[in-house]
């Protein structure tokens, strides 16, 4: 049966991070999924709507969830953000169903006022990691590995809000998560472990304190260093953006250079089945990716 | 049933911390601080751990018990276990003996804090950064009333949730923030000064509000990591208590209050215009305020030209087909959110 998703691109993908894009398009293609992608859809807030109120947060991101409600598909994200928002309002508002029914008509009276679509709560809200461990199976996966990722030592960069924004996660440990390292092993790379993995990036205090946020990309960065990864490998292009984009700003608070890749997941994954670089945009990056292709023999 | 105890112990704040394992038979109802309990009385008087009520009341034995900060009164042998056998399970391993292995639990001190000795840590910083936020009911610019300061239940049990915290230093000890900003008061401090924000007898509301949103120090030195909410063992959730400051802040200061501020407000903005963030004119917005603050311009240029160097940076936006919608949406629902506040 092909998987068909309701894909939610969010901003970075579309803007700061197009590799992510077209890796995650490259990746959908090569293992047989459909994406079916939400157009009408809007920004997540990133968690900055709910600091103007949570009614804010919930409203829109109801009406991200009717849109792939609307399809009769699952919301497919692909940024740890977007997934910690969205995924964590699908529960707020399928818990207020149950205890709060007046704040979900509060939220739907609003949605139809405005002509949308009211939140149904029948569908789920996925990240592209849980697909590739879920649906489409760590097994599955590996037997589609065209070209093994042999000797790559990669080190995961989860993102907070892929961790800790929801109660309820379907395969990780908030503290101590396995599902990009699985992956890892899937395609026949080695994971690397080391305390940075579950931390922040920093990429919220970016914009106003960026002392402290490129001291935290850099602490997480020089642990993986420390560890023996070749990169890192991140589900969000927020992480993405603090981690690669300002590298080079984060090594000079850092006092020494770094020059660790950091790759999107689907980059990593669409690499082992036999994407070439150049298709998953692996020469848009800051840090140059060349390292690592060289040691998978590209 | 036969468990190791693997404890990071250290003989004083100078000296390296290694590691020393305690082997126990326990039983899966056994708390964490039980067995550390055991261990002291019967193997090892010099271990050293805080420790007082056994009950989730005071606070005082948060330590880092398999990989985050927890109550060792709260956390069981039993729970514990299943959590690591769950995390056994979702590993994927090229190698293993197939011997069976006694369980292994990892005692650690709480971080952010130096360590006194062993799982006893100085929580100076703490207790002076609670301080900090002025965490006492104001009431001094009221004239005195015949009886006293009264207050509706309903007005309490708004308090309740951040009356909860009982000090123990989980969320401070995991606080990603703290790491690199000794300014940043913490979550525990701003969970209690949301407390005193709302509490109906302060009369220091507009006060407090101006100091917490005052650099990084307070409620903008927040990087939401989430850690404080998901460790915390009586559900305070500081860094929503956080985020509900911010909300005030931002229902009174403008955009070219700070940056800070000017963040959140440009980020709406754009999702109003363009349903997605055209990350061009945030940069610009936010950091180069609208070309008014040119230093801030100029510190996005190297970021700006490697972009464009590496094919990066975006040329173009496309507006969500929902543009229309969102933004009479987002409008909407800030007017209702306004009436129910006033």
């Amino acid at each position: 049966m092909t998987l068909k998703y309701a894909y939610f691109p969010g901003c970075v993908a579309q803007g700061a991070c197009r590799e992510l894009y077209l890796s995650t398009r490259a990746l959908s293609q090569a293992l047989g999924i459909e994406l079916i992608e939400l157009k009408k859809a809007a920004c997540c807030g990133s968690g900055t709507f709910k600091e103007d109120s949570q009614f804010l947060e919930d409203t829109v991101n109801a009406r991200n969830i009717a849109l792939a409600e609307s399809l009769n598909l699952p919301l497919l994200t692909h940024c740890s953000t977007c997934q910690g928002v969205i995924g964590r309002v699908d529960e707020r508002l399928k818990k207020a169903e149950q205890n709060d029914p007046e704040y979900l008509d509060r939220v739907n009276g609003l949605l139809k006022q405005e002509g949308c679509s009211p939140y149904k709560g029948s569908t789920s809200v996925t990240h592209l990691l849980w697909a590739l461990v879920g649906d489409v199976g760590l097994e599955t996966l590996q037997a589609k590995v065209t070209r093994k990722l042999s000797g790559l030592k990669c080190a995961a960069f989860y993102g907070c809000y892929l961790l800790r924004a929801q109660e309820q996660l379907p395969y990780d440990d908030p503290y101590d998560p396995r599902s990009m390292e699985n992956v890892f092993h899937a395609v026949g790379a080695t994971p690397v472990f080391y305390r940075g993995r579950t931390q922040c990036c920093g990429w919220p205090l970016s914009s106003y304190a960026t002392t402290q946020s490129f001291k935290m990309a850099g602490g997480n960065i020089q642990e993986a260093i420390a560890a023996g990864a070749d990169c890192l490998v991140t589900p969000c292009p927020l992480c993405h953006l603090n981690l690669d984009s300002r590298q080079p700003e984060v090594e000079r608070v850092m006092g020494e250079k770094l020059g660790l890749p950091v790759l999107h997941l689907p980059q990593l994954v669409a690499l082992a089945l036999g994407v070439s670089p150049k298709e998953l945009g692996l020469d848009r990056h800051i840090v140059s990716t060349r390292p690592v292709l060289e040691k998978l023999g590209f | 049933m036969q468990v190791l105890f693997k404890v990071i112990r250290q003989k004083s704040p100078e000296s390296a911390p290694h590691i020393q394992t305690y082997e126990l038979d326990v039983e899966p109802g056994n708390t964490i601080l039980d067995c550390l309990n055991r261990i002291k009385w019967e193997q090892d008087g010099s271990l050293a751990f805080r420790k007082n009520c056994r009950n989730t009341i005071c606070g005082s034995c948060a330590m880092r018990i398999n990989g985050r900060s927890a109550l060792a009164c709260k956390e069981n042998v039993g729970d514990e276990l299943s959590r690591l056998q769950r995390i056994a399970a979702s590993t994927i391993s090229e190698a293993s003996d197939g011997k069976p292995a006694p369980p292994v639990m990892t005692i650690a001190p709480m971080g952010n804090m130096p360590v006194v000795k062993d799982l006893v840590v100085d929580m100076k910083s703490f207790w002076d950064n609670l301080q900090a936020v002025d965490p006492f009911v104001c009431t001094q610019a009221r004239q005195i009333p015949e009886r006293e300061f009264l207050q509706t239940p309903e007005e309490r049990d708004r308090l309740n949730q951040m009356g909860n915290c009982i000090l123990c230093g989980a969320c401070y000890s995991e606080c990603n923030a703290r790491e690199v900003n000794p300014d940043f008061v913490g979550p525990h401090a701003l969970a209690k000064a949301h407390r005193m924000v709302i509490d109906s007898r302060d009369s220091q509301t507009e006060e407090r509000l101006a100091r917490y949103g005052e650099g990084t120090q307070g409620v903008w030195g927040c990087t939401r990591c989430y850690y404080c909410n998901s460790v915390c063992p009586m559900d305070v959730v500081p860094m929503d208590q956080i985020g509900k400051i911010k909300e005030k802040i931002l229902d009174r200061q403008d955009d070219q209050t700070n940056r800070s501020v000017r963040h959140r407000k440009v980020l709406i903005e754009l999702v109003k215009n363009g349903g997605w963030i055209d990350e061009r004119r945030f940069g610009v917005k936010v950091v180069g305020n609208s070309f008014r603050d040119l230093k801030g311009l100029m510190s996005l240029a190297p970021l700006g030209l490697r972009m464009i160097a590496s094919g990066k940076f975006p040329l173009t936006f496309e507006r969500s087909e929902g543009t229309e919608e969102v933004r009479s949406l987002i409008e909407a629902a800030q007017q209702l959110e306004a009436e129910q506040k006033s």
